[in-house]
């Protein structure tokens, strides 16, 4: 069972890169090692940033699975309900028409309707999550390292009491360029 | 030995390949675009002055009339919203079957989607012939009644799907889009004006892709959860794209008009939309890489992948039409028969005969090896498949109207120059939209591009 402080945990990973000390690098081969000394060193507040999305990093940064999928769920379920509910209201209680020799409550007609439904609250759920769950909308924030939008992969180190000799010996043997970051 | 991977392999450095994106946006456009530009915003000019002109005379300026109610409107329509389904297959379902060369083709066939599906919806509003009622359709609790929308009928049906696909297209366009804008916001720093309404400008470019990439940094952890929602995403739209042209020909499919009540018209309607779609990326797609020189991006490679996927849903088009006759044949029933005689031998089989040759004989060019990996080859049979894709959906709206049951009531139609105005108007809409697209917004998904050279550089270690 999950507890509580795990979902949380999972849910609200994101901290802002604040403080600390930022690693950088020229190819994705040195950060995902980068990624897994970190890991090792157990140093518990750090993220990477990098230009697209590279197989493995979550995998080695030790992050939890995401919540995307339960929240499409849930969106999904809740569509396909209401819907449901709102078109009987509307065909069985409160304006109940025959056509077509048809019972009131005909489902088999609302089948596309219901399914469109679905599919658009289960997307726009989705959305709605990543961009809860990734912390995007922040538009004045800062890109830690220039680069990382275009051709550098770098990881930050924010553990408090973390000293720049301390990131140099956790990445020892990588062609790391270190900068403070400032808070 | 040229396996998959290296195919597709552009081997350049990032920034380059920032650069070769990023150039038609932040370069001036050329003489070309311009031109282009001025003929297609032309185009729409006499199309939307055409509708809002129809707005104050009424519907009788086209030529809809009382067998054949549908006319060039659902003609267009269908047309269109066939167009769009290339563009979420591309981005969809190639991408849930691991199809690499998928990856610098898909923004601009998205972006394809979107405005056709924006072009499409204006052919049922100005239909309806009071198209500022057009919020009567949604079931909403209203001062009219209790008076509620048709939930059995397809047309409903069709507003809800159209809506649908026209929403989740642009949400998951939008998302793909975020990680390229947070490139090109901070590619500004680098810029100088040499003027005060240059830097005034300037400046209003770097807030507007800043606000667009919603504080993007590229943090593993939201990359995390962003690549979770790209797969669901995809996940979503795939059935969805399916639906959505299966609901358009239930407008057909659940009439009884002889011609139109067929159980293969969901199949058929597909089909006939990724082979039009398709034609249709590979026109842009050839004209956007001659001009913004991205043939490094998009290679004879993928435009021979293209010809391939038109080759064979354009036999799955021929298929279709072949067991339509069967169908009318085997069916004993005589006015089925006698639709598809007269689609043959009627006063308007030359539609019919444009439409078999464009869609039936045309793409069997593209067998050989040598026609399809030549552009100039490549660029005409598009054009044409999509001519003829044009005139499938006016046979079988047009032809199929104007004769059914009861020859008392048979009549013929006669396009008016406002058809003709709204025809030209939404291919100038749709080549307006696409071309402010390839100026203001990254033509190429880079971040996946990258992302493609990235592991695969990480496999090979």
């Amino acid at each position: 069972m999950l507890s509580i402080a795990e979902i949380k945990r999972g849910l609200f990973s994101y901290e802002e890169a604040t403080g600390g000390f930022i690693a950088s690098f020229k190819s994705a081969g040195d950060l995902l090692k980068a990624a897994e000394k970190t890991k090792q060193a157990n140093v518990k507040l750090f993220d990477c940033f990098t230009p697209c999305p590279i197989h493995g990093l979550d995998h080695a940064m030790g992050l939890n699975r995401s919540w995307i999928p339960v929240m499409t769920f849930l969106g999904g379920v809740m569509a396909l309900i209401l819907g449901l509910t709102y078109i009987w209201f509307i065909d069985v209680l409160n304006w109940p028409i025959v056509y077509g020799g048809k019972p009131f409550f005909s489902w088999p007609a609302y089948v596309p309707i219901l399914f469109e439904l679905t599919i658009y609250f289960a997307a726009v759920f989705t959305v709605v999550s990543v961009l809860v769950l990734g912390r995007l909308g922040f538009i004045s924030r800062k890109i830690p390292v220039a680069g990382v939008t275009s051709d550098v992969f770098a990881i930050w180190l924010g553990d408090a009491g973390l000293s720049k000799s301390d990131v140099e010996r956790i990445l020892s043997g990588l062609p790391a360029q270190i900068t403070e970051v400032k808070p | 030995m040229a396996t998959e991977e290296n195919v597709y392999h552009i081997g350049k450095p990032f920034a380059a390949m920032d650069d070769d994106v990023m150039r038609p946006i932040e370069a001036f456009p050329t003489k070309l675009w311009w031109g282009a530009f001025g003929i297609s915003a032309l185009a729409a000019a006499v199309g939307i002055t055409t509708i809002v002109y129809s707005w104050f005379v009424g519907l009788g300026i086209f030529a809809i009339n009382n067998p054949v109610g549908w006319g060039f409107f659902i003609v267009n329509f269908v047309f269109w919203v066939g167009i769009g389904h290339a563009g979420t297959l591309i981005s969809a379902i190639l991408f849930l079957f691991r199809q690499k060369w998928r990856t610098s083709i898909n923004r601009a066939a998205e972006a394809m989607t979107i405005f056709a599906v924006i072009v499409a919806a204006i052919f049922p509003l100005i239909h309806i012939g009071r198209p500022w009622f057009v919020y009567w359709a949604f079931p909403y609790p209203n001062e009219r009644g209790p008076l509620w929308a048709n939930f059995r009928s397809p047309l409903l049906w069709d507003l809800f799907a159209i809506s649908t696909y026209f929403s989740v297209s642009l949400i998951f366009w939008y998302m793909g889009l975020i990680p390229d804008f947070a490139t090109l916001r901070d590619r500004f720093d680098r810029y100088k004006a040499n003027s005060k309404i240059g830097a005034f400008l300037l400046q209003v470019k770097a807030v507007s892709y800043r606000v667009l990439a919603l504080g993007w940094v590229g943090s593993a952890k939201t990359w995390h959860h962003y690549e979770k929602m790209v797969m669901i995403l995809s996940a979503l739209a795939t059935p969805l794209v399916l639906s959505v042209h299966t609901i358009v020909s239930f407008d057909f499919a659940t009439s009884v008009i002889p011609g139109w009540h067929a159980t293969i018209f969901p199949p058929y309607f597909v089909a006939g939309a990724i082979y039009s779609g398709f034609a249709m990326v590979m026109t842009l797609m050839i004209i956007t890489r001659e001009v913004f020189k991205l043939k490094e991006y998009v290679t004879i490679k993928h435009l021979e992948n293209m010809a391939i996927v038109i080759l064979v849903t354009g036999m799955m088009v021929s298929f279709a039409y072949t067991v339509e006759f069967v169908m009318a044949a085997y069916s004993a029933s005589h006015i089925e028969q006698y639709a598809f005689i007269n689609r043959m031998t009627g006063p308007m089989s030359w539609a019919f005969w444009i439409m078999f040759t464009c869609n039936v004989v045309s793409p069997h060019f593209l067998w050989f090896k040598a026609l399809r990996t030549n552009i100039k080859v490549l660029f005409v049979i598009s054009i044409v498949v999509n001519i003829g894709m044009w005139f499938e959906r006016f046979v079988i709206v047009i032809i199929s109207l104007h004769r059914d049951y009861l020859p008392s009531s048979w009549d013929t139609y006669i396009p008016t120059w406002a058809d003709y105005a709204v025809l030209i108007g939404s291919f100038g809409i749709f080549f307006t939209l696409f071309l402010m697209f390839i100026r203001t917004i990254p033509s190429i998904a880079l971040a996946e591009v990258k992302a493609d050279e990235t592991n695969a550089s990480l496999s090979h270690h």
